[in-house]
């Protein structure tokens, strides 16, 4: 009690919490079509895969969205140096991340596969459509319709899972906020100016993903939450 | 010499022998009704003459030429003269009438955009769905959608017209117009398959009925015959039911 809120001091960090929010983009980013490519190949395998593959997959689909993103990070932080393999701070939350959409994305573009019209394809064979023109002008409409809202979603949720980065010393937008509470101790601005950009980068992500899919891809999606 | 001709034909889904050792000759502006009980075979039958139930024995020849279902260029021939309204309509739900209607007279068959949406607008027009044109599939009922259908196959100005029920999900007074329709294309001379339920109808128009039972065909007649008097028990039995259930 009786804690007087000042901005001042931690605003003169603005910039540098900016920067910080930039590389939480990048990891995000790079994530998530890192996540969207394994998970493509995945879905792939689960759709038309031997039994096998089909198996694996099942498995590390499993195993990745059964544990917490946080166990699956130090894992490979702590527990591949053992066997040689070293990652720096970056590239253990980039790859752990990675993995963890490629489960979540193999499901959500799964369901796009299986959401495909085999009547329409029918339909697109008997008046001559090629294998290219039935993808172009049939299924991928349809899928892109289909998986833009929860493929978007997932972008968002992956951008506020960016943060586990700063436990491990990423400098990203959570880890300059630490490295500005423990030079200022003003806990209160510092975290709550961060969920302000948090909020900001979230909140134009989703307003440009709505837009994007409204009028491209004919999405159920609105603009305004 | 016939349009279509079927021989010794067997086809299967897997296990399913669904087309047993089909014999069947279709003559040039002829009306062949199809009739029988569900799942007798009478959609696979039409679905493989236009190659998506692939034969695995017997032969089938149009316009005296054999086809290979195996083959592209066959494929893409008869394709070009067989057109399909299927059971489900199928239409593509991502674009709206005018679309489903054009985008392969334009973009598969490279015909003059302008002239086929011409057209396009004229056969929508005919079949009552001129204010429909920008609607997407599933914002309109059954029987429009299966009109739509219609348009489509019919804007590809084929000469050969499968029509799988066509008329099962139609309003009465659109039964009509559509039965109307069909005979306008007969008299021009287009051949034309006709799964139907509508016995009055098959009646009608058809030059001949082909009454199928679980993957054979029973008999094939006049329909005068089929219906009045039949050669066949299970003709009999299938066409007193259906008329008793009138
Ligand atoms: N795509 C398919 N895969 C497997 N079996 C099918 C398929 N389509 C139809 N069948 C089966 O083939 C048989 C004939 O079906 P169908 O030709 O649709 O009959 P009808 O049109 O006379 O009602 C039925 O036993 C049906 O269950
Ligand atoms: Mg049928």
């Amino acid at each position: 009690m009786g804690y007087t809120l000042v901005y001042t001091q931690v605003l003169e960090f603005f910039p540098y919490l900016i920067r910080g929010a930039l590389i939480s983009l990048q990891i995000a980013i790079l994530a998530f079509f890192g996540g969207m490519f394994f998970g493509l190949i995945f879905a792939t395998i689960r759709t038309f895969g031997n039994k096998l593959m089909n198996n694996l997959v099942i498995w590390y689909v499993t195993f990745f969205t059964n544990t917490p993103q946080l166990v699956q990070i130090y894992f490979l932080f702590f527990a591949l140096p053992e066997f040689g393999i070293l990652l720096s701070p970056f590239v253990a939350v980039l790859v752990g991340m990675t993995l963890n959409a490629a489960a979540y994305l193999c499901e959500i573009q799964r369901a796009g596969f299986l959401s495909i019209r085999q009547n329409e394809l029918d339909a697109a064979k008997t008046l001559n459509f090629t294998l290219t023109q039935q993808v172009k002008y049939v299924i991928l409409p349809h899928i892109m319709k289909v998986l833009f809202p929860p493929l978007s979603n997932h972008y968002i949720i992956m951008t506020l899972g960016t943060s586990m980065a700063a436990i491990f010393g990423v400098e990203e937008l959570t880890g300059r906020a630490f490295n500005i509470n423990s030079e200022t101790f003003r806990s209160v601005e510092i975290f709550s100016l961060t969920a302000l950009v948090y909020i900001v980068i979230t909140f134009i992500a989703t307003f440009l993903l709505a837009l994007i899919g409204r009028y491209f891809f004919k999405a159920k999606m609105r603009i305004i939450q | 010499m016939s349009q279509i001709e079927i021989k010794s034909l067997n086809a299967y889904y897997d296990k399913l022998h669904v087309l047993k050792d089909i014999n069947l000759n279709v003559e040039k502006g002829e009306i062949l009704s199809l009739i029988g009980p569900s799942g007798s075979g009478k959609s696979s039958l039409l679905k493989m003459l236009v190659g998506l139930l692939t034969p695995k024995s017997g032969e089938v020849t149009l316009n005296n030429n054999q086809v290979n279902y195996t083959n592209k260029t066959d494929l893409r021939k008869i394709r070009e003269q067989i057109a399909i309204v299927f059971q489900q309509y199928n239409l593509f739900q991502n674009m709206n009438v005018l679309k489903n209607v054009c985008i392969a007279p334009t973009k598969i068959q490279k015909r003059n955009q302008k002239e086929v949406e011409d057209q396009a607008v004229s056969l929508l027009e005919k079949v009552g769905l001129k204010d429909k044109l920008k609607s997407y599939p599933d914002e309109l009922s059954g029987g429009q959608q299966q009109r739509v259908a219609i348009a489509r196959a019919l804007c590809l100005n084929p000469e050969i017209l499968l029509l799988d029920e066509v008329t099962s999900a139609l309003d009465p007074e659109l039964v009509q117009e559509v039965l109307d329709a069909i005979r306008i294309l007969a008299a021009e001379g287009m051949t034309m398959l006709i799964v139907s339920h509508e016995m009055s109808f098959v009646k009608e128009v058809s030059s001949r009925v082909v009454f199928m039972d679980n993957g054979s065909i029973i008999e094939i007649n006049e329909p005068k015959i089929i219906f009045e008097n039949p050669k066949e028990k299970r003709t009999l039995d299938f066409v007193s039911k259906i008329l008793k259930d009138k």
